[in-house]
């Protein structure tokens, strides 16, 4: 079923028809590079797990500079009256501290763990759209970069808050460009997750493995999947917002004025209506992470699969209903503070399921204390206390004293940072072997933890104190005397400690890198793990599965290394070495790499330039833009150098899940008439021909 | 848990004991205030007191003039009672959760450095009827939270009418106590109407509020054991008016004006703080409720009714003060009796700067950022020649260089010499009456 035996007249992929002429390198351009070795290699590549390394990388690329930004932050709030920044500068650190940590690194990381392990814990080849994915990253680091840029083309990084409230937030009071980029880079980002939203969503949905339904798919990738349904339809909200914002910024569209009669509440509710699905997209993916550790580390199932899975979704839908309690001193009414209240107070069941699951998947269990798995019990108990203070804030006539204090700068660092940072980096310990082929050391990997576990909560324990003592949020500086003074500077002191806790990390990774070669190899599965990836050799050979599995149930892994016998118990059926593919298929047809979805993004920073500097930049930007989609439609569906032998098996580029690419690659090729029925039944072509 | 306790130098002896407990509450004698709200909290709420072993000793055993706990109204009482259970109740989990993990973490736990060996545990992959209960356990918990939620939500949120006879220029007046409240970067404008009746629908445009009888900034005075009725709003950006010790806060949002309520047990001075977020100076834009005793606030509306005396001998600092102020400062701020007359005539971007009519009748200045007494009582003439000097140096704002698309806000430097600045402070040191001991005290928290 190549694109190539469709009848010309079978519809609207009829550019097929020209595929032959366009592979005679029409222009000399319109060949897919080879792929290839070197930086070429990650500019061109549409491998998910490549892709999924870049976005990991420069997530932590930019967790650094948000936390240098937040080490600032603690310098300046030391001791009272703090003069290492000015009021101005201030104002932008703690706002690019928040967008940076949010957008830059928390949803990159957790985009990383989608991309990279999505395909393969449900046994894919790739994801859905390959060079889809390839645009994806590259527009979120264009935006990425644009709005950072701000720093030195900008006049400084925007002063708003990362939440940046009109009328605040309009040219009148805050006249530099720093606003200009945040909603121009927002915007830019915001492309790229929800086209890599819509991707994985039919990665899930339409790649699986043979047998791979739905409730068979592990709780991370359940997890993962609600996360890109929660981007899907929060990231319109902001665009549009965004959009608004922009206008009224560059062309005086006047939508948040309040002196041409905007209601500048009107803003705050399209930021929260994605805001607050934002902090559900930011600790999900963790809580996957979480998921998947501790059942390996207990040596037991997870308990209640369904429970995990469905409060997960039941997440996904409250999570929309709670926004306005970001705004009960706002002004609006009574009963809507009284309704979002209560809405706000029962999405705490659904989440205090997820906790008690995971207690008790790790009751009775065999607990191996390794990094991962403190980690991962580590993000149970202090998303636990982020869960409850929450609790505390649902309660809106509290919340009058409490909100926009440091009480809720603790919250939320504890949701954000013990629930989702701290589940990630759990996860980065657990998939690191799988990934590079080599363990982090568990010795400094416990240093690690223990060490960002104490300066987390030096930091951020000590704010629900200074928040109840009534130290607003967003200041520059206080004055002695409020009793401000000690949880401050316990507070920065244990922000130092995390500084260094990340330093460790860092230094695990490379120095774990070079002791490697002392060591013996990981192998498939160093931690007798449950989930699909580790039946495959670490790293992950590119083509991933040399055959893709069929699938039995949950934990589909697990189940073939053990089993149980007549009494119940657990045997060994077969080892891991008998059980795993040794990654040595040969010949397995891959998305070819393309250039064009890096063409594409860079137009885009460039038409934002243009918007604020001088409109004519636009042009060069939108010809990028436009030759990028041109070409990528143009762009021959296989590498035209290749051996026309692989014509047949073009299909294996998408990794096709309804049907066993091994499997037909091998078997005869599909006679014409079957194709459009194949491809309606899996639209996986477009990993080459379509999107 | 240790408590950290940061006692203040014990240089300023206690006259305190004769003042109000509020003003012994912020004394600088530490003792005294601990003491008195520990009475406090043991005659309203034992519960609050178990708590206390908790964080809020940790928090509020030493001086913190904005802490939610040392609640002095009705209405924060109210919501502090909701709260606390629920601490108690948070703290219960967060104590069971974290007990069962450490307890699984040392009971269950095997080598982490060795592969898994020998027998499995056994393989429990779901309980339906242990799901299902905690799934409906917290959902009970958190129905009775709820519902106490609700009642405490309805009563903070509802009004009485609890109207009082003012005197206003020989005439009684029945007011129901009422004070617009208008943000403006960087400070706070309150407004009394006391002879008519203003409603938000009177208020309309914020620039150009109807002419009010009381006009102060910074500072707002209320009658004790009177609920006072608040009226917010902004001329520029979101700002939000917080007095902890008195009531939760409410954002004043431009274009709306939002009913909040204030209420005062006892006479003192208690200290607020913009909480969200409004620009270059957020942090210093801070205002205080002053509580007086209806009596006091008789004599308060009095006193404020009146046009400030101008001098008359040309020879005095004083005098040489008004001609400064009238040829520097009578564009943008208004001293009834001086330059009397409309508002709206200043170059800032929101039309107005705080009303000096009776300045010196004040405890703090700048946005109640500065105390305008010493604690000895003579006038901080330092930090406000510093302000007059070059307000920029000491609260940040945009009213000099201003960056391109913007309009001017806050105080600019007027380029005043020294001379000029002593002339102008001795003038608005006439601009009284003097405020009480009890507050210039109560003000002082550093």
């Amino acid at each position: 079923m190549t694109i190539t035996e469709k009848p010309v007249t079978e519809g609207p992929l009829e550019l097929e028809s020209g595929r032959e002429a366009i592979a005679e390198r029409p222009l000399g351009v319109l060949t897919r590079p080879q792929g290839g070795r070197g930086w070429r290699d990650w500019l061109s590549t549409v491998d998910h797990k490549k892709i999924g390394i870049m976005y990991g990388v420069s997530a932590m690329v930019f967790f650094v500079v948000g936390g240098v930004e937040a080490l600032l932050i603690r310098l300046q709030l030391a001791v009272p009256n703090g003069g290492v920044l000015s009021a101005d500068v201030y104002n932008q650190v703690f706002t690019m501290h928040g967008v940076t940590m949010v957008f830059l690194f928390i949803m990159p990381l957790a985009a990383a763990f989608a991309n990279y392990l999505i395909p393969l814990q449900i046994g894919a080849r790739d994801v859905a759209f390959p060079r889809l994915n390839a645009l994806s990253y590259w527009i979120w680091l264009s935006g990425a970069i644009f709005l950072n840029s701000s720093w030195i083309v900008g006049g400084g990084g925007a002063d708003c808050g990362w939440f940046c409230y009109s009328p605040n937030s309009g040219l009148t009071f805050s006249p530099s460009h720093g606003v200009d980029f945040y909603a121009i880079g927002l915007l830019i980002a915001g492309i790229a997750s929800l086209v890599s939203a819509i991707n994985l969503i039919v990665t899930c949905l339409n790649m699986r493995a043979p047998g791979m339904d739905l409730f068979r798919m592990p709780v991370l990738t359940w997890m993962l999947l609600i996360t890109q349904f929660l981007l899907l339809f929060a990231l319109p909200v902001i665009t549009v917002a965004l959009f608004l914002l922009m206008f009224d910024r560059l062309f005086d569209a006047s939508f948040f004025n309040p002196d041409m009669g905007a209601d500048p509440l009107l803003w705050q509710h399209l930021f929260w209506i994605f805001g607050h699905p934002e902090v559900y997209i930011i600790v999900l993916p963790a809580f996957g992470v979480v998921s998947e550790v501790i059942p390996t580390f207990s040596r037991k199932p997870i308990f209640g699969y369904t429970f995990m899975v469905f409060s997960g979704i039941a997440i996904g839908f409250m999570g929309w209903g709670v926004w306005a309690h970001h705004m009960f001193v706002s002004g609006i009414g009574p009963i809507s503070v009284a309704a979002f209240s209560l809405s706000t107070m029962f999405i705490a069941v659904p989440t205090g399921v997820k906790v008690l699951n995971w207690m008790a998947t790790m009751w009775g269990g065999q607990i191996r204390f390794t990094t991962a798995m403190l980690f991962a019990v580590g993000t149970v108990a202090m998303f636990t206390i982020g869960g409850l203070s929450g609790v505390t804030h649902a309660i809106a006539p509290a919340d009058t004293q409490q909100t926009d204090t440091y009480y809720i700068v603790a919250h939320f660092h504890y949701v954000i940072f013990g629930g989702g940072v701290l589940g990630l980096i759990g996860g980065l310990y657990f998939w690191w072997p799988k990934i590079f082929g080599y363990m982090l050391n568990e010795r400094r990997g416990k240093i690690n933890f223990w060490s960002m576990l104490i300066g987390f909560n030096l930091t951020f324990g000590p704010m629900h104190i200074l928040g109840l003592q009534g130290m607003s949020r967003r200041i520059d500086t206080y004055s002695a005397g409020f009793g401000f003074e000690f949880w401050n500077m316990v507070a920065t002191v244990g922000s130092f400690i995390i500084a260094l806790s990340v330093l460790v990390l860092f230094h695990n990774v490379w120095k774990s890198k070079r002791e490697a070669a002392d060591l013996p190899p990981p192998g498939p599965d160093p931690w007798d793990a449950r989930s699909l990836e580790w039946m495959i050799p670490s790293p992950v050979p590119e083509h991933n599965f040399d055959e893709v599995p069929t699938v039995d149930g949950l934990d589909e892994w697990w189940h073939r290394k053990y089993g149980f016998d007549d009494n119940g118990k657990v045997v060994q059926i077969a080892t891991v070495e008998e059980a795993a593919q040794d990654g040595s298929a040969k010949g397995v047809h891959l998305p070819a790499p393309s250039f064009w979805p890096l063409v594409l993004a860079v137009g885009l920073p460039l038409i934002g330039y243009g918007l604020i500097f001088n409109l004519w930049l636009c042009v060069p930007g939108g010809l990028l833009v436009g030759m990028g989609i041109f070409a990528w439609a143009l762009e021959p569906v296989d590498d035209p150098d290749a051996s026309h032998d692989h014509h047949d098996d073009d299909h294996d580029d998408d990794g096709d899940g309804d049907a066993d690419d091994a499997e037909l690659a091998a078997a005869a090729p599909v006679a014409p008439g079957d194709s459009s029925a194949l491809a309606a039944a899996a639209p996986a072509v477009p990993g080459e021909g379509g999107a | 848990m240790t408590v950290p306790i940061l006692w203040r130098d014990t240089e300023v002896s206690v006259p305190v004991r004769s003042l109000n407990s509020r003003a012994a509450r912020l004394s600088r004698s530490g003792s005294l205030r601990s003491r008195a709200a520990r009475a406090a909290g043991l005659r309203r709420r034992p519960l609050g007191l178990i708590l206390g072993l908790g964080f809020v000793l940790a928090g509020c055993a030493k001086d913190a003039e904005l802490d939610t706990f040392q609640d002095r109204s009705e209405t924060a009482r109210q919501i502090n009672d909701l709260v606390y259970p629920v601490f108690i109740v948070a703290g219960v989990v967060l104590v069971l959760v974290c007990g069962a993990l450490l307890w699984m973490s040392v009971k269950n736990r095997v080598p982490a450095d060795k592969d898994y060996e020998g027998e499995f545990p056994t393989q429990v992959s779901h309980n339906n009827r242990l799901e299902i209960g905690w799934t409906i356990g917290p959902a009970v918990i958190m129905t009775v939270i709820a519902v106490a939620t609700l009642i405490t939500h309805l009563a903070v949120n509802s009004t009485e009418a609890n109207a009082i006879e003012v005197e206003v220029k020989g005439q009684v007046e029945t007011w129901e106590p009422r004070v617009v409240v208008v943000g403006q970067q960087w400070w706070w404008e309150y407004r009394y109407y006391l002879t008519e009746d203003i409603t938000t629908a009177d208020l309309g445009d914020p620039w150009n509020l109807p002419k009010a009888d009381i006009v102060t900034a910074g500072q707002m005075v209320i009658p004790t054991g009177q609920e006072v009725e608040l009226i917010i709003t902004s001329r520029d950006v979101i700002h939000s008016h917080w007095i902890p010790a008195l009531n939760g806060k409410k954002d004043a949002v431009p274009g709306m004006y939002t009913p909040w309520k204030l209420e005062a047990d006892d006479p003192g001075v208690y200290f607020g703080q913009c909480t969200e977020f409004c620009g270059l100076s957020h942090s210093r834009m801070r205002m205080q409720a002053v509580a007086v005793t209806p009596g006091d606030f008789q004599d308060w509306i009095e006193a404020q009714m009146a046009m400030a005396t101008m001098p008359t001998d040309e020879d005095t600092a004083e005098y040489r003060g008004m001609e400064v102020f009238t040829n520097f400062c009578a564009s943008c701020h208004l001293v009834r009796g001086l330059n009397d007359g409309d508002y709206n005539g200043a170059e800032t971007v929101s039309g107005s700067a705080p009303d000096l009519t009776h300045f010196a009748g004040r405890t703090t200045f700048a946005g109640g950022l500065f105390n305008l007494y010493n604690p000895d009582g003579s006038l901080n003439d330092d930090d406000l020649a510093a302000w007059i000097r070059n307000p920029n140096d000491v609260k940040e704002n945009y009213a000099d260089d201003l960056p391109e698309g913007s309009l001017p806000r806050g105080m600019p430097d007027m380029g005043l010499s020294e001379r000029q600045i002593s002339d102008v402070i001795a003038l608005l040191a006439t601009l009284g009456p003097r405020p009480t001991d009890a507050q210039i005290l109560a003000t002082e928290v550093e």
